[in-house]
């Protein structure tokens, strides 16, 4: 193989570095940066020293956003990672009905976050909706549930289209990885007796930990900054009842022009990303060895 | 070799873009606004650059219009990047207030007086852009009152008339709720869409200058009596159950409080005059059974009855401080405000904040608001539209807790004020 110099790798990395730092690097010490002032987004900055992280320490609507950024990751490490591999493991044996529900199970990711959101939002309207209809339909003729108009439920609701929304991927990426593990090793225990629990829990499961710890990693940290079909199925609402960090962040710096206090919320966020998937890391890699 | 040429090619090829891009800059307007093909106002501004770049062969306008909750982001970032447009558009109030006070901002007083031009405008359109004696945008757009809109024909079914007063309002509620429908069609998701009926109580109740005074700082608060009160009316109102079940949850954007009308579940709807247009895209059908109302009178209430919530122009358009264009903007801007541009306005249904506009209305629903505003004595103008936009998100926010009951009227009004406290004492 030709040796490659060291400035063509250096020429050919080039444009991904500039976009990454500049839009992924560089706004992390910025955000800290405008976490020390007052300021609109727009003209005049006032130094406020630390102010904006006192603000943020004792407000109660972040306290419920990252509480519901907790619930939402735990749903969704047990949840949606349980379901994914179910699935994937159902859908390795190859027939033909499995290649069409691979298909079909396939189609949540390709729709388009805000796509997604407007289907759950007509399958959740109280009075028109699929849900409510498809109750009344089979005999609960008063049930009336208030998905996402209820503030004790309206979180949970979004959370179920978050997971259907997301299975799909992880289930791809563990299909992919069910399908790495060689056959010798299934047909070796085979002649050893083992059943098909004991090759789940032997060859299965163990062969595809760094792939459940990727996808558990992916899940983390997706959770923890997640926004888009939150903001547009309740907006973070009712009175911030299903808020997360995300929602909060973009609610302070762009609606209420406070983009210094946004920039606090910001950095925050990924101050918690950061430490939990350096925890969650750290603590499954220990579990390898 | 052949190294050095693809570079001499590479290197040449960005210059002649770097060259040419600044080429067509040097007599380019750039213009923003919110009218995308979804805007049925798009063809007026389409046709007002094309007869002013035909008079004006020297200048280009590029027009980048963005869907409207994008806009509000787009321009704030590039307000902040210094890099805003010759031209961009507003909703006055607060929120311009903002850019103004940052010194973005042109003032248009001295072009305004210049020929008269600010005798083109309805003075209250105007008005919503001025700050302390100085002009920064001018009304392009409609004028817009928020009405309640009604069913006739399951008002006759049920046999109610028309409320006048908040006595008389809460009968019809319990009489339509009686007969099965629900009273009024809400869809609360939105958060705007029920501050209408607070914006409504709040003048009713305590008059504009409960408004006026707590906004502008006047020894007002908005945790005084009209803005508790209205709070009180609203739940009151829920306890009637004379909102949709589920309210908090539907999507105005989506319809779901239209819906609802069109299923024959509910039978009232305030909402800005704009859901006539709406109505009679969405079902023509079934437009011949709507009409409005204004909103009732308290007996014991301060509100003028002519009184409207509602914006006396919708998209302003300012000319930025740091263009280089700024008298082919404003020029721009006279195609934009000028009778053809009237004309067409009108004709798309939107009444446009110009003098003598009402000589072309000729739709008798578009002549019953056009009245309705002409009359009113005092148009208040949304909160989120003239209050700065942190006590504006402060207001909103209160809005579903008042209608999901979660926050009582005291609380909501309080935190409206202490946010409006820490705001004012930031300035």
């Amino acid at each position: 193989m030709q040796k490659v110099s060291k400035l063509t790798i250096f020429i050919f990395l080039l444009p991904a570095l500039l976009i990454f730092s500049l839009y992924m690097v560089a706004p992390i010490p910025l955000s800290a940066f405008y976490s020390f002032f007052r300021w609109k987004g727009f003209g005049e900055r006032v130094f406020v020293g630390l102010n904006n992280w006192i603000e943020l320490i004792g407000d109660g609507i972040f306290h419920k956003a990252l509480f519901n950024n907790f619930k939402l990751v735990f749903l969704s490490l047990f949840g949606q990672l349980p379901i994914a591999l179910g699935l994937a493991i159902l859908l390795a044996k190859k027939t033909k009905t499995t290649d069409i529900l691979k298909t079909i199970y396939f189609v949540p990711l390709l729709m388009s976050s805000v796509a997604v959101a407007t289907l759950w939002s007509n399958i959740y309207d109280p009075n028109f909706g699929l849900l409510n209809m498809f109750l009344q339909t089979i005999g609960f003729e008063n049930l009336f549930i208030d998905y996402l108009g209820n503030p004790k439920l309206a979180l949970y609701s979004v959370i179920v289209a978050i997971n259907w929304r997301y299975i799909p991927f992880y289930m791809i990426l563990f299909l992919a990885a069910i399908k790495n593990i060689p056959d010798e090793l299934y047909e070796a225990s085979r002649v050893d007796g083992a059943s098909k629990w004991e090759n789940f829990r032997y060859i299965t499961l163990p062969l595809l930990r760094p792939t459940i710890i990727n996808a558990s990693v992916l899940s983390l940290v997706g959770s923890l900054k997640f926004f888009d079909i939150v903001y547009v199925l309740t907006g973070g609402g009712p009175n911030n009842a299903s808020e997360l960090m995300a929602t909060y962040m973009y609610k302070n710096a762009f609606n209420s022009l406070r983009m210094g206090y946004g920039s606090t919320i910001a950095l925050a966020l990924f101050i918690i990303a950061f430490t939990f998937s350096i925890i969650f890391m750290k603590v499954t890699k220990k579990g390898a060895k | 070799m052949k190294k050095t040429l693809s570079l001499v090619v590479t290197v040449s090829m960005f210059l002649v873009i770097l060259l040419s891009v600044s080429a067509i800059a040097q007599e380019e307007i750039v213009l923003w606004d919110i009218t995308t093909e979804a805007e049925s106002e798009l063809p007026v501004i389409q046709d007002a650059i094309a007869r002013f770049e035909a008079d004006n062969p020297e200048y280009t306008i590029r027009h980048v219009p963005t869907s409207n909750d994008d806009y509000k982001t787009k321009l704030q970032v590039a307000m902040g990047a210094n890099n805003e447009p010759d031209i961009f558009m507003s909703w006055g109030g607060g929120p311009l207030k903002e850019y103004v006070d940052a010194g973005k901002v042109m003032d248009m007083t001295e072009a305004l007086k210049q020929d008269d031009w600010i005798e083109r405008f309805v003075p209250a359109g105007l008005e919503i852009a001025r700050f302390d004696e100085n002009y920064y945008a001018v009304p392009i757009t409609g004028m817009r009152a928020v009405l309640m809109f009604y069913r006739t024909d399951i008002f006759e079914e049920v046999g109610v008339e028309i409320p006048e007063t908040y006595e008389d309002f809460k009968d019809v509620i319990v009489q339509l709720k009686d007969a099965g429908y629900i009273p009024l069609s809400l869809a609360n998701k939105n958060r705007w869409t029920g501050s209408m009926y607070y914006m409504y109580l709040v003048d009713r109740i305590g008059g504009k200058e409960a408004f006026l005074n707590a906004a502008n700082r006047n020894g007002g608060s908005f945790a005084s009596e009209a803005f508790v009160r209205a709070g009180e009316v609203i739940q009151e109102l829920v306890d009637l159950g004379a909102f949709p079940p589920g309210v908090n949850g539907l999507d105005e954007d989506q319809g779901q409080s239209r819906q609802l009308l069109y299923a024959d579940r509910a039978a009232m709807y305030l909402m800005g005059d704009w859901a006539y247009g709406l109505i009679k895209n969405e079902n023509p059908a079934m437009l011949e059974n709507f009409s409005f109302f204004r909103f009732p009178v308290f007996e014991d209430g301060k509100g003028d009855p002519s009184n409207l919530v509602g914006s006396p122009g919708g998209n302003m358009y300012s000319v930025a401080k740091s263009s280089e264009h700024k008298e082919a903007a404003i020029e721009f801007l006279k195609y934009l405000s000028d009778e053809t541009a009237a004309k067409q306005l009108v004709d798309l249904g939107n009444l446009a904040p110009f003098r003598g506009v009402e000589e072309y209305l000729d739709d008798p629903f578009m002549i019953d608001i056009y009245n309705a505003l002409n009359n009113a004595n005092y148009v208040q103008l949304y909160y989120d539209q003239y209050l700065p936009p942190q006590i504006a998100q402060a207001h909103l926010d209160t809005i579903q807790g008042l209608f999901g009951k979660t926050m009582t009227p005291e609380e909501a009004a309080q935190m409206v004020e202490e946010e409006a406290q820490k705001y004012f004492n930031e300035q």
